[in-house]
């Protein structure tokens, strides 16, 4: 596999240090040629920045991109919102060679030219794609099998899908794959595709940011799930963050939030402490306490099988 | 002056069709978001009461619209376009006036927390923090158009 650059975007290292740790876990575990890079700023975020001023938004992320480009390395991100950004100013760029030729005019002069060469790839996509699903297994110590989660792709893993290309933008698939191919049971509530809405945080509007929460949170309890799984710091944010303050409020919910790299760890034999788990406002507890009863079901099991086989066959 | 920013013939099939609002989650569950209300006075020239209201705030940009409209348009490039006139006239939630404050003065949204040593993470690498702040101010003195054409 061809060396590839770590774009970590700036919430993961700034509020969710253990995704970082994760992140590093499960690729060291999959021996993954990933490099630190210097020189990447934000991304940037779209709704604070392109709000304000596009062309900043432009030059920002063509600067970033070009930073890969020179090392001919491509990128991949454990956040979606870096992902869809990066991509889509890639494509409106590529597009349109006159704004290429102004954004470079600008970029020459502190060193820099946007080509676009870089392939830019979310975490799961990549994962599920370059990785692939039998490296992956080769890796696993002990499986989720009997335990049901929600996948939450987060719109920007594969929306505009002009831009990213990576995964059907009204019925993706990629995410489930891999999570299923840990053994885990995935569930399809209504809600699965709907947008987390932590947005309205960042626009003033904490109380309708908890009432999108809460929509899906919900039917999650509804229907039974273990976990929601996720690969969006700013989703993890909504659901993991804003479910613990709506639970301190005297509401309940009880839905443990795991990243993918998360539960990729714990399949891998990762210690939950090491994972970070600890760190979560939601408690990973209820989940990991059923997935080790599991076990102790299945170990009695094979134990009376064993037995009945000793009787039968002596 | 919005004519220049948006497409106002897609906006026009936009006022009638409103198939989005089944997959939009702000039209589903937030009650007055009404992209089509906030079209027909874009249309009209009328829209000036909607740039101080929350509702232009309340598209996720969660590009559901895009992906199923039949134009590849979408609910947002009107919403995307209002809050840039509102922020041009200083109408700006305090969440993203400081938002791109720390924006423009670090080239970032947040610095790699202290947590990150005791996780035994490496030292976070450099941001290029000057020479974002050079090519800022280096983009404020060019003729680099500042709102794209959506
Ligand atoms: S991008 Fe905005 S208008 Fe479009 S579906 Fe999402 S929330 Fe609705
Ligand atoms: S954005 Fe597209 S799908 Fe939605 S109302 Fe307009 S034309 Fe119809």
């Amino acid at each position: 596999m061809k060396e590839f650059a770590l774009f970590w975007g700036c919430t993961i290292p700034a509020r969710f240090p253990f995704l970082e740790k994760s992140t590093r876990l499960v690729m060291d575990n999959l021996g993954l040629p990933m490099r630190d890079v210097e020189g990447f700023t934000c991304c940037p975020e779209k709704s604070l920045v392109n709000n304000v001023d596009h062309g900043m938004w432009t030059l920002t992320a063509a600067r970033n991109v070009a930073v890969a480009d020179e090392m001919g390395l491509d990128l991949v991100s454990p956040c979606t919102g870096c992902i869809s950004n990066l991509s889509t100013v890639k494509g409106e760029l590529r597009a349109n060679p006159n704004r290429t030729d102004e954004v470079n005019t600008l970029l020459k002069q502190v060193g820099r030219e946007f080509k676009g060469r870089a392939k830019l790839t979310h975490l799961v996509p990549f994962f599920h794609d370059e990785v692939g699903l039998d490296r992956i297994k080769n890796r696993i110590k002990r499986n989720f099998s009997g335990m049901k989660v929600v996948v939450h792709y987060g719109c920007h893993m594969m929306r505009p899908y002009h831009a990213i290309k990576t995964d059907d933008p009204l019925n993706p698939k990629k995410f489930d794959n891999l999570v299923r191919a840990l053994g885990a049971e995935t569930l399809e509530p209504s809600t699965k595709l709907m947008c987390c809405g932590q947005a309205l945080d960042r626009v003033d509007q904490h109380d309708v940011a908890l009432h999108l929460a809460r929509i899906k949170l919900l039917e999650l309890k509804t229907i039974g799930a273990d976990a929601l799984v996720l690969c969006c710091p700013s989703c993890f944010l909504q659901f993991d963050n804003n479910q613990n303050l709506m639970e301190k409020d005297g509401e309940k919910f009880g839905i443990p939030v795991l990243y993918f790299t998360e539960l990729l760890g714990l399949a891998m034999g990762l210690k939950p402490d090491e994972l970070g788990l600890k760190s979560h406002r939601v408690d990973v507890g209820p989940f990991i306490e059923k997935w080790e009863a599991l076990v102790q079901k299945t170990r009695i099991e094979e134990d009376i099988d064993e037995e009945l086989n000793k009787e039968a066959f002596g | 002056m919005l004519e220049t920013r948006l497409n106002f013939k897609l906006l026009e099939m936009c006022a009638d069709c409103g198939a989005c609002y089944n997959v939009c989650p702000s039209c589903l569950h937030i009650e007055g978001y009404d992209p089509r209300a906030v079209i027909r006075d874009i249309l009209a020239g009328t829209h000036e009461r909607w740039l101080t209201s929350k509702h232009i705030w309340q598209c996720l940009e969660c590009h559901h619209c895009l992906e199923i409209c039949f134009q590849h348009y979408g609910f947002e490039n009107a919403m995307t376009a209002l809050r840039t006139l509102a922020i041009k006239k200083g109408i700006t939630p305090t969440q993203v006036k400081k938002g791109w404050d720390m924006f423009a003065k670090s080239g970032r949204l947040g610095e790699p927390s202290p947590m990150r040593k005791r996780l035994g993470l490496p030292e976070p690498p450099g941001s290029a923090k000057e020479e974002f702040l050079k090519l800022h101010s280096l983009y404020r003195e060019s003729r680099l158009p500042r709102k794209g054409k959506v």
